[in-house]
């Protein structure tokens, strides 16, 4: 390990970015759904730089409780804090923590990344309102929002105006989707919004993420069994249902539906599907012609041909250089290596490493950075 | 249309898993049917570890006339005598049994102790035994032909586009590293017209009779450039002859940097250039020494150029590259003319019409991106695609059906293929082209301020040299296409477009060759359709462009 080390200092030699640590994840069996995405996070500079604040703030304050986002601090700050530029961690703590909070995650079970991801997210952000709400020492009875274990979106209480408190989660990966509804028979346009903090697409074979993102907003008509009540037509009409991104997110993290349930087989199934991504990216399905640009900063990779196995890694953008995170292995690679992830345009292909959770960061105008 | 073809898509995508039975053999324009004609592929079971690492190029090469009778350019004596001496047997054998038709009879055991003898491999020995590939050698050998060359993992192929084999008829393998990047000149002086770049940079200029008349596997009479990388060890990502060059080539590599050679010199000179002291300026540096070749360096960009074209004459040269950016260049000048980047991300291909009034490049954004040479400017997007756009071309041969010939309105064709597995077929017709309605007209005031830079794509006059940000969207025409066509399983990687067919081919090394509708087809019936269809996505409101009108 420690070879490994020396040996990507070697290769970055006095490119070595400086105040920089590139440092492996050891794994307790199976714990690389965690390692992936905690590297991708780690390397989200705005979120690691507000984390890292947090836990600077927060020391001050006095021990507090532990939780998971002091164990995710706790983490980030060991890190960043190491003598040595690589090496290897063990995240211990917060792997521990993670499977006393949530059942789901305490098997030695193959886990799936974008679900705990998304659980990291909510947690955080139910933390820090906590937090705030007992700062502000408001006996409020709001009891934190009712999450479902694989919905991204964080329901907001319907229509009723208790002021959204907006943590610095919030402001890095929460995005507002539109979903506009216009009924065919007394053409009413009803929008609601709702917040996010990933987009799940659904995929297709040799496609792009553009593609899959025009399909994502692409108009769907309710009709027959699935019809739309109309409040102003007091009755179920057949309507057309759009999605559109109304705020996009300072990260926009996008995950490929890979794991499907087919039917036709009672199980799920894992879709190889050739999906590109480029490096840069706009979203040309928001409400505005925004024309913001993101920048491809990480990837989770799903290693293996099945859903109830394999492996996660993650490539990770770092100062201009990428590098390749497999656990406690860290190496260095070229740009141009980050299309070997974008799936098999054949079923039945020898390469299993697909691309399943890409991190973007916008770029130009940081407007949400704190 | 764009909702027609997400159709075509996902219906294709739920039919993947039994792959080819979908695909149609093919495919309705407006002025008719272009037809799959012959499939051309390289060796089944040919290195599958190689796939992947490479994507399949393809070249259309086209044999005039008789060769000169000596090369300056041959190889050793020894070498040159034997291959003689092959070719005269050859000529024998075609002189006895050369018809085209016999090639695929079959059993023809005279030129098949041909290979066999001077082959111990098996690859060339099972080309044998598809027979015909070895009468297509005999036939071809002094006469003119017109052949695909197309790299696949280590070796090269050359298959003859007018003969229904599939299998090509020579292979070249490369030991060390493998091809990527190729090109021909039909005009070339002396024998050497065929150029092929390397992965680890290596380039190499040889004849292309002179391979089709050698039968081993390896190049022969070749001239090595950059050996060993020794002048640049990154990736050769395209390769071009200099349009009246005199054998002068450029080579475009992965590090941003291209060069120029003079396939005259040997590459033995000392040829090192001063280190680039800002990579992300253009810059252009001479060599030294009058023997050096290459004997230039343009740094043309940071990151890699990912593809290269000359204007017809060879007066531009354009550049496109990972940064996104096109580069228009006046090549003799060494200038930097104009130039633009991609809605987002790179670009991976460009293409000149032939009266080089306009540019095309293909890219990662998805888009089919109409550049103005005279406006210096991007004037269409073309939607279409569901993934990145690899290959771009003007159909240099397509004549509008409805133009008498002498009308304003220019037409051009153009295609393109992309990773989604299709082609698209497109008409730019200039009257056509629209000035989007703009969303928020300016409260009063004046036009070329109103609206700051994002509306500034249509307003100002931009200075020689300068490279244009990205467009926004709701700033440039869309173009819809003619007609989209899924034609192979794999993503495609280029097009192709001769007199007679439209070939595409994939990253995987299969190619398709489409003919286009006959001037004996049934043009009548389908030439009905032509203004409805070409009509289609004529806009309600229209400013035009061309005749430059399109103020605001």
């Amino acid at each position: 390990m420690g070879a490994a080390g020396s040996k990507l200092e070697k290769a970055l030699g006095d490119q070595f970015p400086e105040g920089e640590r590139y440092f492996g994840l050891e794994n307790f069996g199976n714990t690389c759904y965690c390692n992936s995405v905690l590297q991708a996070l780690y390397f989200c500079a705005p979120f690691r730089e507000q984390l890292l604040e947090y836990y600077a703030n927060s020391k001050n304050i006095g021990d507090a409780e532990e939780n998971l986002l002091t164990c995710l601090a706790d983490l980030f700050s060991q890190i960043s804090s190491q003598k040595k530029k690589t090496g290897v961690i063990a995240p211990k703590r917060f792997v521990q923590r993670l499977k006393k909070q949530n059942e789901l995650f305490r098997s030695y079970m193959h886990q799936d990344a974008h679900e705990f991801l998304n659980f990291l997210l909510n947690e955080l952000v139910d933390i820090l309102e906590k937090e705030a709400q007992a700062v502000k020492s408001e006996p409020e009875t709001s009891s934190p929002p009712e999450k479902t274990a694989n919905g991204p979106k964080h329901a907001q209480a319907n229509g009723v105006s208790k002021e959204p408190l907006v943590t610095w989660v919030h402001k890095n990966f929460q995005g507002i989707l539109t979903n506009e509804t216009r009924c065919l028979q007394c053409e009413t346009v009803t929008a609601r919004d709702e917040t996010f903090f990933d987009l799940s697409l659904d995929i297709e074979q040799n496609s792009s993420i553009t593609s899959c993102l025009k399909n994502f907003s692409s108009t769907e008509t309710l009709n027959a069994e699935d019809k739309f009540f109309c409040d102003k037509c007091c009755s179920l009409q057949e309507a057309q249902k759009r999605m559109k991104i109304k705020k996009p997110p300072h990260i926009l993290v996008i995950h490929l539906k890979r794991f499907k349930y087919i039917e036709q087989l009672g199980r799920y199934k894992k879709l190889s599907y050739r999906v590109v991504f480029p490096l840069e990216l706009k979203l040309s399905n928001t409400v505005e012609d925004a024309d913001i640009e993101y920048s491809l900063f990480a990837v989770v990779v799903h290693v293996g041909s099945g859903p109830n196995h394999g492996h996660y890694v993650s490539l990770v953008k770092s100062h201009n250089h990428w590098l390749f995170f497999d656990d406690e292995n860290v190496e260095m690679i070229d740009e141009s290596a980050v299309q070997t992830f974008f799936g098999s345009a054949q079923e039945y292909s020898s390469n299993t490493d697909h691309g399943y959770i890409l991190f973007y960061e916008s770029i130009g105008a940081s407007n949400n950075k704190s | 249309m764009i909702n027609s073809s997400n159709g075509m898509i996902s219906t294709s995508s739920t039919s993947a898993n039994t792959q080819s039975p979908g695909l149609k053999t093919y495919f309705k324009t407006p002025e008719g049917r272009y037809k799959l004609h012959y499939e051309k592929t390289h060796p089944s079971g040919l290195l599958h570890y190689a796939h992947g690492k490479t994507v399949t190029q393809v070249t259309l090469a086209i044999i005039k006339d008789k060769p000169a009778p000596s090369t300056p350019t041959a190889p050793p004596s020894g070498f040159s005598t034997g291959s003689g001496v092959r070719s005269a047997a050859a000529r024998l054998l075609g002189a006895s049994n050369g018809s085209r038709a016999l090639s695929f009879v079959g059993g023809n055991g005279g030129s098949k102790s041909i290979s066999s003898s001077s082959s111990s491999s098996g690859r060339i020995g099972s080309l044998g035994t598809s027979c015909s590939s070895n009468s297509m050698i005999n036939s071809n050998f002094d006469g003119k032909g017109t052949y695909l060359i197309f790299n696949v993992g280590d070796a090269i192929f050359i298959t003859d586009l007018n003969s229904q084999d599939k299998d090509p008829i020579k292979s070249i393998h490369f030991s060390n590293s493998n091809p990527v990047c190729h090109a021909f000149d039909q005009d070339a002086k002396d024998g050497h017209d065929l150029l092929i770049g390397l992965s680890s940079g290596d380039v190499y200029s040889v004849s292309l009779r002179q391979q089709l008349q050698d039968v081993g596997k390896k190049l022969v009479g070749a001239h090595h450039y950059n050996k060993d990388g020794s002048v640049n060890n990154s990736r050769c990502m395209s390769i071009a002859w200099v349009p009246g060059g005199d054998g002068a080539f450029v080579v475009a590599h992965a590090d941003g940097n291209l060069y120029v050679y003079e396939k005259s010199k040997d590459g033995a000179g000392d040829s090192s250039f001063p280190v680039i002291k800002d990579q992300t300026q253009f810059s252009v540096s001479h060599a030294r020494y009058s023997k050096s070749n290459p004997i230039a360096r343009w740094h043309i960009c940071q990151g890699s150029i990912n593809g290269i074209a000359f204007s017809n004459e060879g007066a531009y040269l354009a550049t496109v590259g990972r940064d996104g950016y096109l580069r228009v260049f006046d090549y003799s000048k060494e200038q930097l003319i104009c130039g633009g980047k991609s809605y987002y991300g790179a670009l991976l291909c460009c293409a000149w019409s032939m009266d080089a009034k306009y540019i095309l490049t293909g890219g990662e954004d998805d888009l089919v991106q109409v550049w103005s040479m005279e406006d210096r400017k991007v004037v269409a997007w073309g939607e279409g695609h569901n993934s990145w756009v690899s290959g771009v071309a003007f159909d240099s041969y397509w004549s509008s059906p409805n133009s008498d010939g002498t009308g304003e309105n220019v037409v051009y064709r153009f295609g393109s293929v992309g990773q989604d597995t299709q082609l698209l077929l497109w008409d730019l017709e200039m009257d056509e082209i629209v000035v989007p309605i703009r969303r928020c007209p300016p409260p009063g005031g004046s036009p070329t301020f109103s609206t700051g830079s994002q509306s500034s794509h249509w307003d100002s006059v931009i200075p020689v040299g300068t490279l244009q940000p990205a467009p926004s969207m709701r700033d440039v025409p869309k173009l819809s296409p003619v007609v989209a066509h899924r034609v192979h399983t794999e993503p495609l990687s280029g097009l192709v477009f001769t007199q007679e067919c439209v070939l595409t081919v994939c990253r995987e090394g299969h190619v398709k060759i489409w003919m286009r509708p006959g001037a004996s087809d049934s043009q009548s019936g389908n030439s009905e359709t032509i203004p409805s269809t070409s009509l289609k996505e004529k806009p309600l409101l229209s400013s035009k462009i061309g005749s430059s009108t399109y103020k605001q």
